[in-house]
């Protein structure tokens, strides 16, 4: 490109500016950063009076707006659901032949009017292995999170221990995670930032699990009289860390007799003792009982004998041979025994067991009638058990 | 005479008998479901949530953890399912201007804020037809109660068309940056804050594809028994390859092809037709012929929010065989011209602009073009392709005039005459008359200009069909029988005079 070129080609762009320029919008507003809830003015300067619209777009939405014009300059007054919320909001001449557009930042206000706290989990186990968090957004009245580095003094109290920490806002929230400490109890909590205080939350310290434990039992006496009760009961069971458990944990107690077979009773804590109930055998047994609270702990092993209380009893045969009157059955003290005591009559016929006849006694008696058409004549072996004593009959002849 | 009228008695009285019985049936069975018709209890449960894709932007999350507790997959989906939802319903707001929805994914105080633009919006008449293209969200917290999500999302790419009063007033591509507080309340993660961190026009910018074809001697295709449904039940690989021996032998080096968007499943392509795809391309492969892929086949709607689903169907294709051997360029859309009309020029121009970035953005290496149904539409969007495409079916002697101002037009990118040919329908159907000589000169005189000019050409088409589908040129016979006749070989397999001057 010779010099003469080159000339040309400079009066042409200089030429090209001017005529340009004389349309063209120019912004008059400098600033880039406002705070939401301000009003917020967008000012062109014109030299003609033509009326613009205005793309504009935030956090929420996009919209177009309208200009005004005024003493040679174009406005486009921001309305407040744009203006009110913090962003980045980008704007965009429409009906200028040049592309003019830009962005400006809204930020939140500096002051927070409400504290928007979330806790949780709002029950957690002592020992300090496991933690709660509390969330805190400050916002300002416009509902906008205030800006990152927002100082927030979050201040728990438990027992007799009061402390306060600092944390600060970053991605919208501040949090803080609380450990659990070693003791149960509850934990009040509350957030302040700016001088805004929240209000108080809490947060339930759960005891841990138990651990392992003692059982004992308790009866009125020792005779397996097949109607007193024995009751069992755990010492106070206690987390690792001293804290009695949870009222209404679960406690098993597995009872093992002698031939081994096993029988089961339940009981849940109040203050750390569970108690279960288990009425006595009735005969001279020997149990082993353990109790569990499942997957957790187990308690020691504990034994607990109890005594014959019948020695013998007599059997009375009447109407030929079809009625049997056991009885008398007599306790420890030679009192009748209580009603219930289960008696079971065997039946053999020709050495083959035909039939077993359970009965309950009643003011220290059974009665067995053998039914004639059931039992037809012939001799029968006849066996009576009850309270672990067996007596047996050979050769009753019925007829 | 007794006995007949005994008789006409029987069967007046059984056709009676069974005329009550049916009047009977039919009565009960009504109110049987009227009184099963309404509300089904187990809907009250919300159990069988039918999930329909309306919204699939392109989303990649950030997988580095999270300051708060571990973010397992089952939370994040349902937060990657409510966060778009909440898009979606605000896109729908935008478009309609109703509420509907937004209380579901928007909590109280942040739904006012949405509701003062749609209550601006109604008041001046605006609204926006809007929809986001990619999400790239990142879990930034997520609070230990499981309650409360901290959420940024970087370079969201969001489409916004304004419309006042009917007309549209600006349409624009951002990438914007966000960051959002979601609370999970009663089932729905809802948004309680957003703020835009950052926004700024989306960069357009296209580069280039590294390879670029040139010295295109090639054929449009589809079988001669299944003529726009190439890959539909009857789909016969061994008659495709016998096809591709034929158009290797004839001198030509490529095919065109249509992929059909329904048929392939929308958004969720089916892998049946993704198989089907893959052993056609191997069979050109094969014999060494390269193939144009026309991705949008049978598609015509172009609405904003249909976008996110065009593009997953763009991006699980070309992202399949964008390293294939046989692949030589992809075509966005078959003559999307001819929907500027009914669906407004516009729309159309964005949604090729926007899907031609997509696959851009996947695929590097192979050419984008569009095949426009006439020379004139051939400049639009030429600053985005890799090569310019336009059919030509008008007037075999305007076209060297037409083609220089073409050039003259479009000096910089190679230029493919995508479709071109004639019709040897000689029925009562063709006024004008035409015939398989006629047919043949068409060709041997297009062929004289295409050598001179050097110019790549893909013809119409290989055979005459027997049958038009009614989508393709509609029902009027007048219309329907010339379409038959296009082929270089006819329905009997024999070579018409044209097919001397399939190549040059």
């Amino acid at each position: 490109m010779n010099l003469q070129n080159k000339l040309f080609f400079l009066i042409y762009l200089f030429g090209m500016h001017f005529m340009t320029a004389q349309q063209m919008l120019t912004l008059v507003t400098q600033e880039k950063q406002f705070v939401a809830g301000t009003t917020i003015l967008l000012e062109f300067k014109t030299s003609h009076t033509k009326n613009y619209q205005l793309y504009c777009t935030n956090s929420y939405g996009s919209t177009l707006l309208n200009s005004e014009i005024n003493n040679g300059t174009v406005v486009f007054k921001i309305p407040t659901y744009i203006g009110d919320k913090a962003g980045v909001v980008g704007w965009k001449i429409i009906g200028s032949k040049e592309s003019i557009s830009g962005k400006f930042n809204i930020t939140p206000k500096s002051n927070p009017t409400s504290l928007e706290s979330y806790i949780g989990p709002p029950s957690i186990e002592a020992g300090g292995y496991d933690f709660t968090m509390l969330v805190v957004i400050p916002t300002d009245d416009l509902d906008n999170p205030l800006k990152n580095h927002t100082k927030v003094r979050i201040k728990d109290q438990f027992l007799s221990s009061e402390k306060e920490t600092t944390i600060f806002t970053n991605n919208l929230i501040a949090y803080k995670t609380i450990f659990s400490p070693l003791k149960s109890g509850r934990m009040i909590l509350s957030a302040e930032s700016l001088a805004l205080n929240s209000k108080e939350y809490d947060v339930n310290i759960m005891p841990a699990i138990g651990t392992n434990f003692k059982i004992f039992s308790k009866r009125n006496h020792a005779y397996a009289d097949g109607n007193q009760i024995t009751t069992f009961s755990t010492s106070i069971i206690k987390d690792k860390n001293n804290n009695v458990v949870s009222d209404g944990t679960f406690v098993s107690f597995f009872i093992t007799n002698k031939k081994g077979n096993v029988l089961k009773t339940f009981g849940t804590t109040i203050n750390g003792i569970a108690n279960a109930k288990m009425i006595h055998p009735d005969h001279q047994e020997l149990w082993e009982i353990k109790a569990y609270i499942a997957g957790i702990s187990e308690s020691n092993r504990l034994e607990v004998s109890y005594k014959k209380v019948i020695e013998t009893f007599d059997v009375h045969f009447s109407d030929t041979n079809r009625g049997l009157k056991v009885g008398p059955l007599k306790s420890f003290m030679n009192q009748m025994i209580p009603d219930g005591l289960r008696v079971r009559l065997s039946i053999y016929r020709e050495g083959a067991h035909v039939n077993d006849i359970f009965n309950t006694t009643k003011d220290g008696f059974v009665n067995f009638d053998l039914d004639p058409n059931i039992y037809e004549k012939d001799n029968y072996n006849l066996e009576v058990s009850t309270a672990g004593i067996t007596k047996a009959f050979k050769n009753i002849k019925l007829w | 005479m007794v006995n007949t009228n005994k008789i006409i008695l029987r069967s007046i009285l059984i056709v009676f008998y069974l005329l009550i019985i049916s009047i009977l049936i039919f009565l009960t069975s009504s109110l049987f479901s009227y009184f099963n018709t309404g509300a089904d209890r187990s809907t009250m449960l919300h159990t069988d949530v039918k999930k329909l894709d309306q919204y699939v932007p392109k989303i990649s999350w950030k997988d580095d953890g999270n300051e708060g507790r571990f973010m397992d997959p089952q939370t994040l989906s349902s937060i990657e399912n409510d966060y778009l939802d909440a898009w979606y319903v605000k896109h729908i707001a935008n478009k309609t201007n109703l509420e509907t929805g937004i209380d579901d994914f928007y909590t109280k105080s942040a739904r006012k804020t949405l509701f003062n633009f749609i209550a601006h919006h109604k008041e001046a008449n605006i609204s926006i037809e809007s929809t986001t293209l990619a999400h790239n969200p990142d879990i930034l917290f997520f609070s230990e109660d499981g309650q409360l999500v901290v959420l940024e999302d970087k370079n969201v790419v969001e489409y916004k068309k304004v419309i006042k009063d009917h007309k549209p007033v600006i349409e624009t591509t951002e990438a914007s940056d966000y960051k959002g507080v979601f609370l999970l309340e009663d089932g729905f993660w809802r948004l309680r804050h957003l703020v835009k961190e950052q926004t700024s026009e989306f960069d357009k910018t296209i580069r280039p594809s590294l390879i670029n074809p040139s010295n295109i001697k090639g054929i449009n295709y589809y079988p001669q028994a299944t003529p726009w449904d190439m890959f539909g039940e009857n789909f016969d690989l061994k008659i495709i390859k016998k096809d591709f021996k034929i158009i290797k032998k004839a001198g030509l080096n490529t095919i065109r092809i249509f992929v059909p968007y329904e048929d392939f499943g929308k958004a969720k392509v089916i892998e049946s037709k993704l198989d089907k795809l893959e052993q056609v391309l191997d069979a050109a492969d094969k014999r060494r012929l390269k193939v144009v892929v026309t991705l949008f086949d049978f598609y015509g709607n172009y609405e904003v929010l249909d976008w996110t689903l065009n593009h997953r169907h763009a991006e699980i294709i070309v992202s399949k065989f964008k390293d294939h051997k046989a692949i030589l360029a992809w075509d966005v859309k078959n003559e999307p011209n001819l929907d500027f009309e009914s669906r407004g020029k516009e729309r159309v121009v964005s949604w090729l602009e926007h899907l031609i970035i997509l696959i851009k953005s996947i695929d590097k290496n192979h050419a984008v073009t569009i095949g426009w149904s006439n020379i004139k539409s051939a400049e639009i969007l030429k600053n985005s392709l890799d090569f310019v495409s336009f059919h030509y079916y008008e007037d075999v002697h305007e076209f060297e005039n037409e083609y220089d101002n073409l050039k003259k037009a479009i000096p910089n990118k190679p230029i493919v005459l995508g479709e071109f040919g004639v019709s040897s329908y000689s029925g009562g159907w063709n006024s004008f008359g035409s015939s398989e000589k006629i047919q043949a000169t068409y060709y041997q005189e297009m062929q004289k200009i295409l050598t001179k000019k050097n110019l790549s050409f893909i013809s119409w088409t290989l055979y005459d069909f027997d049958a038009i589908p009614k989508e393709v040129v509609g029902v009027l016979p007048w219309r329907v029988n010339p379409q038959k006749e296009f082929g270089f070989i006819n329905t009997n397999g024999v070579k018409k005079p044209a097919f001397k001057f399939i190549s040059n």
